[in-house]
């Protein structure tokens, strides 16, 4: 589905009328939308505490897709999506980016270079282990590409993954497919973990019993936050950011692959956003059997901030981000975003 | 070993390094083009230039973009007032750090992933955290080429007086001297290639990754700003239809000298002092710019492509 939605995201920046007509069919609470209102006037650091609007609360109103609906009740019709989606997601992704999305999962692995190490400096690199976090990591595109970069060109067995996603079934599609795709060695430093990413402090082993004791993600533990295509989908953007900062070492990197605004091009976004939103959720129809769901999917990504907007809720969870703070995929059908947990000082 | 990364700069650095024998392959290949190059020098008709059109083309429109801004040089004083000036250029503190660090390592191990994870470490981060640099080992090209133009102003005063006494000495011996703004182009452009000296061996690399598509902007834009800051500092302020011509010229001998230069083994550089004396006197004809600017083009081209080669990219 990733892909799928990638086309609409084309056509909405080049046009603003279009944009605000689809923002008066729709009931919108103002103080709600990422737009730059919310994100200027807020306080541009980390170690404020953390703003109202960056704690999760389940009452309060947010978007499902075109939709207005309470963060709680997003999660769940979220979950309902993915778990709806779970089986057919890898085929649809396929058909519907024409295999796009596999380019871009390839550069974003590979530009990040995971297990990478100067071949030539004292203490030997090996010995300090990297641990990466995919979250939303879904069926596991992501952290195989790390694992395969990081144990296999990179030749650096010292790096584990844990994948996380709040949705089990798609973590069960995932390990599924570890276990007939991934060598023994890398299997055993690939864990599977049930959690919300705006909340890493109660998270659970995927499969472990409802009542089993949940687990924090400890501060400072991770070197590389990743999310493919799963941000959009958080009901708190902002909480979710602020949790990888909690969770990130100093100096660890916090990595974003998602759809973005390709306005840049108007004439191609304009037709690419009629076919995404013409087109995807009948392919889902044909496909899945589930209008519904992709119909969301494409809203979602219409309703994503932009580069611009999206980079600035990153500093402002207290990263530093390099250069403009973002790379354009494709022309901004995608877009890569990266900050760095700066050092205490 | 490691396999060619689809991130270019990364790519050229990352693959560059696991067997240091392969770097030969690849300074061979440049130096080669690079006679090559010296060579059609001493062909005086520019006739002799092989002709590679577009993207050259291109290239020059390019540098003419950057260069036809008269308006700036006076909003650039600006930051020549300061004591203490901000990190330089495009880079945030952070980036600063890790930058500083990193070049430090490059005459041992290049303009590459390797320095940058290098200087994370050294200066407190992860090896990971390099990624902080949106254009990896071009990042710390980057930072080279503003550090050191940006070192010039600084050494104005003493060029300068240096400059007097010459005139001085060669007023006794009444030998005619030449106006003291040429003279001094010529002293900062010296002082500016004099600032390549501790990187010499890297430099046909860092070339290769400036030729690479996604830099050559960048590149010729720092190409640009050199020029300018030089008649800057060299007390040019006309503002007339030789502005363009000025720059444009002295970026065409700068490249042609700092190529000349990684070929160099006379001590002192005096070969490349020798030749940007040289050059500085003919340049002034516009069709010697095109012509140079074209085989610098041509240059850093088939060098770019020498080095994907040698990494086993078939092109
Ligand atoms: C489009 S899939 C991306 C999967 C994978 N990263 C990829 O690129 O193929 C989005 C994923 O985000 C997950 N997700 C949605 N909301 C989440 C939340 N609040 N916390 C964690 N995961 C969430 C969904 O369950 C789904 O698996």
């Amino acid at each position: 589905m990733s892909a799928a939605i990638a086309r609409p995201a084309l056509l909405r920046r080049a046009l603003p009328a279009l944009r605000n007509s689809n923002n008066s069919l729709l009931p919108v609470l103002p103080s709600r939308s990422f737009s730059s209102t919310l994100l200027r006037t807020s306080p541009p650091n980390t170690s404020s505490p953390t703003p109202d609007y960056a704690t999760p609360d389940p009452s309060r109103p947010t978007h499902f897709g075109f939709e207005t609906v309470t963060e709680a009740e997003k999660r769940e019709r979220v979950a309902g999506v993915f778990t709806s989606v779970a089986e057919s997601y890898d085929r649809m992704n396929d058909l519907m980016s024409f295999g796009w999305h596999r380019i871009w999962k390839d550069h974003f692995v590979s530009s990040l270079n995971p297990g990478f190490f100067p071949l030539t400096s004292s203490p030997d690199p090996r010995t300090a282990p990297q641990h990466i976090l995919d979250i939303a990591g879904g069926t596991g595109d992501i952290a195989f590409r790390m694992l395969h970069t990081a144990h296999v060109i990179n030749q650096n067995p010292n790096v584990s993954v844990t994948i996380s996603d709040i949705n089990p079934a798609m973590l069960s599609v995932g390990k599924q497919r570890a276990q007939s795709q991934l060598p023994a060695s890398q299997q055993a430093v690939l864990n599977f973990v049930e959690a919300n990413a705006e909340n890493l402090t109660s998270t659970k082993p995927l499969g472990a019993s409802p009542d089993a004791p949940t687990q924090k993600i400890p501060d400072e533990s991770v070197d590389l936050y990743t999310v493919a295509f799963g941000i959009r989908n958080f009901s708190n953007i902002p909480a979710a950011l602020r949790e990888a900062h909690r969770v990130l070492k100093p100096g660890g990197i916090f990595a974003c692959l998602e759809f973005s605004k390709a306005d840049k091009y108007p004439l191609f976004n304009e037709i690419y956003k009629r076919w995404s939103f013409g087109a995807i959720p009948l392919i889902g129809q044909l496909v899945a059997g589930d209008r519904d769901s992709y119909q969301y999917l494409v809203e979602s990504i219409e309703r994503f901030p932009s580069q611009e907007e999206f980079r600035d809720m990153i500093v402002d969870a207290g990263f530093v981000v390099g250069g403009k703070g973002y790379e354009d995929l494709t022309g901004g059908v995608a877009a890569i975003h990266k900050g760095m947990k700066p050092r205490r000082v | 070993m490691r396999p060619i990364l689809s991130r270019t700069a990364a790519a050229v650095a990352a693959a560059a390094r696991p067997a240091s024998a392969r770097l030969p392959l690849t300074t061979t290949a440049a130096a080669a083009a690079s006679c090559r190059y010296l060579s059609s020098l001493s062909v005086p008709a520019p006739a002799a230039a092989p002709r590679r059109p577009q993207q050259q083309q291109l290239l020059l429109l390019l540098l003419q973009q950057q260069l036809r801004r008269p308006g700036t040089t006076t909003s650039r004083r600006t930051y020549h007032s300061t004591d203490h000036p901000p990190p330089p250029g495009p880079f945030s503190e952070t980036e600063a750090a890790i930058l500083a660090a990193a070049y430090k390592q490059v005459p041992q191990h290049g303009f590459s992933a390797d320095s940058l994870a290098i200087g994370a470490r050294e200066s407190g981060y992860l090896d990971i955290s390099a990624n902080l640099l949106p254009e990896g080992a071009f990042s710390l090209i980057r930072w080279h080429l503003v550090q050191q133009r940006e070192a010039l102003a600084g050494r104005k005063a003493a060029l300068l007086q240096q400059q007097q006494q010459q005139q001085q000495q060669q007023q006794q011996t009444n030998q005619t001297t030449s106006t003291s703004v040429s003279a001094m182009v010529e002293a900062l452009t010296w002082e500016r290639l004099l600032g390549n000296a501790q990187v010499i061996s890297r430099w046909q690399e860092a070339l290769a990754i400036m030729a690479q598509p996604t830099y050559v902007p960048a590149s010729v834009e720092e190409l640009a700003k050199l020029a300018d800051e030089i008649w800057f500092l060299a007390g040019d302020v006309a503002v007339d239809p030789s502005w363009y011509t000025k720059r444009a010229s002295l970026s065409a001998t700068y490249v042609a000298a700092e190529l000349f230069m990684t070929n160099d083994h006379s001590s002192g550089f005096r070969d490349t002092r020798e030749f940007l004396r040289r050059r500085l006197g003919e340049a002034s004809e516009v069709g010697n710019v095109t012509q140079s600017i074209r085989e610098w083009v041509g240059f850093t081209a088939s060098a770019g492509l020498n080095v994907l080669r040698s990494k086993g990219v078939r092109i």
